[in-house]
């Protein structure tokens, strides 16, 4: 009975965390209140992953809307020039929503502050990776390889994220996980099997690797982020980039590709541009989901419970676009889901802290 | 005068310089820094130190209800949180 009882207290504290390494000045029912603040936050932090890949699925059909909303202005600049400027807005938007927010918190000071600090320079790095790299990558590959196709290859960005965590971070990466994502490649692989029909396939191809650096741009980015959240508020973090992500792409990438033709075309049209603010609030919405769930919860499930985007995107476009739904799509994005819910479940049991060197 | 650091990586500071405080008490020594900004609540606060739980740099081993039953949580700084202030702390601000 004594026994019983005393398993019963330790199954009360975390795993990984033995009972020799707590001073317990309080009583038990402290100790237990802990507990459960700790796994509420937790929970709270698998909500706040869940829908941060909601609002990211719904970001992308709402672009993919307001960007028909543009005139049709040929071929080149269909490819290029539209989606890297899509990109700029987007996360231009976004930045401007989420200042919105941080001053009307208080945290106006906050952002200044943080980019005085190495963390805070280091989610500008991020802010790079994920912003021109990886969500230019992204646009490129909807544009040349359709968006079903591109959503699911972006969807593996996980794997990249865990893989650069256990060499950057040290975090230990066990079978179930690799089982997990495993799962997620052969859902991507069922969806992307066969190119759709009339499409070019050198464009297809090129679309799929832009596809790739989105999933390796967003890897890194969540890595060298969380790297900096550990001292920097992710609210402030997430200002930062969108900030830096947006004036970039305005400064450098969009004089190359032409596409302030583009922009310059929206702000003209009142109700594109009032369509890119939605767009870009869903997006502001979305990214501080995903930078607060990363932080909470850790890159790996964060950025899994994230990947369920692919999912909400294809249950959009199919509810409010009536985009055919496939026999390829729903299985592919089922095992996508599947994947990244084997990831996720019980981290701790998966991602043991590491010595960091 | 060494810049005001984030909050965030302020109050890892301050748990650098004790052997263990709650979020009262980290409130109260920062006051005179952050004490009229907007975000100097202890919703905030709270939410700092359990972030920092679950990035491993602060530890919580320490607990206790006070007089009237609530649940004050003793944050304590762990080898890894030393090891980011070691190497990451702006010029002007001393690791003690």
């Amino acid at each position: 009975m004594e026994y019983l009882k005393s398993l019963k207290l330790l199954q009360i504290f975390h795993k990984g965390e033995s009972i020799a390494e707590m001073s317990i000045s309080g009583n038990q029912k402290a100790i237990m209140m802990k507990e459960k603040l700790n796994a509420d936050f937790t929970r709270k932090g698998v909500f706040t992953g869940l829908f941060s890949g909601f609002t990211w699925g719904l970001n992308s059909v709402l672009l993919g809307l307001a960007l028909s909303m543009i005139p049709v202005m040929g071929e080149n600049v269909a490819i290029f020039a539209i989606p890297l400027a899509a990109a700029c807005i987007n996360d231009s938007f976004a930045g401007l929503w989420l200042l919105l927010y941080n001053s009307g918190a208080g945290r106006l000071k906050e952002v200044l502050r943080s980019l005085k600090t190495f963390p805070g320079q280091m989610v500008c790095v991020a802010a790079l990776l994920g912003g021109p790299i990886a969500n230019g990558g992204y646009l490129l590959g909807i544009s040349l390889a359709g968006s079903a196709y591109a959503l699911t290859i972006t969807a593996l960005y996980p794997i990249v994220g865990a893989l650069l965590s256990r060499i950057f971070l040290k975090q230990q990466i066990v079978p179930r996980v690799w089982a997990g994502m495993m799962l997620s490649v052969v859902g991507a692989i069922v969806i992307s099997y066969v190119p759709p029909e009339g499409v070019n396939s050198e464009t297809f191809y090129l679309g799929l690797l832009f596809a790739s650096l989105a999933a390796l741009g967003w890897g890194a980015e969540a890595v060298l982020a969380v790297f900096g959240m550990s001292m920097i508020d992710p609210k402030v973090a997430i200002n930062i980039r969108q900030l830096t992500s947006g004036l970039f792409l305005a400064i450098f990438i969009l004089p190359i590709v032409g596409g302030w033709v583009i922009v310059s075309q929206v702000f003209t049209l009142p109700g594109t541009l009032g369509a890119f603010a939605i767009v870009g609030l869903a997006g502001a919405i979305s990214y501080l989901a995903w930078y607060k769930a990363n932080t909470t919860i850790g890159v790996a499930k964060g950025m899994a419970l994230n990947g369920t985007y692919v999912m909400w995107g294809v249950i959009f476009s199919v509810v409010f676009l009536k985009s055919p739904l496939t026999q390829n799509l729903v299985i592919g994005s089922l095992l996508v889901v599947i994947g990244a819910t084997l990831v996720a479940i019980n981290p701790k049991e998966f991602f043991k802290k590491g010595d960091v060197t | 005068m060494a810049d005001t650091l984030p909050l965030r990586f302020r109050m890892l500071h301050y748990v650098s310089t004790v052997k263990k405080a709650s979020a009262d008490e980290i409130m109260k020594a920062l006051k005179p820094e952050y004490g009229t900004e907007k975000q100097f609540t202890k919703k905030v606060f709270v939410n700092h130190l359990l972030d920092m739980k679950a990035n491993h740099i602060l530890d919580d081993n320490d607990v206790t209800l006070d007089d009237e039953g609530e649940l004050v949580i003793y944050y304590s700084i762990n080898d890894e949180g030393k090891r980011l202030l070691k190497k990451y702390l702006p010029k002007g601000w001393n690791q003690t």
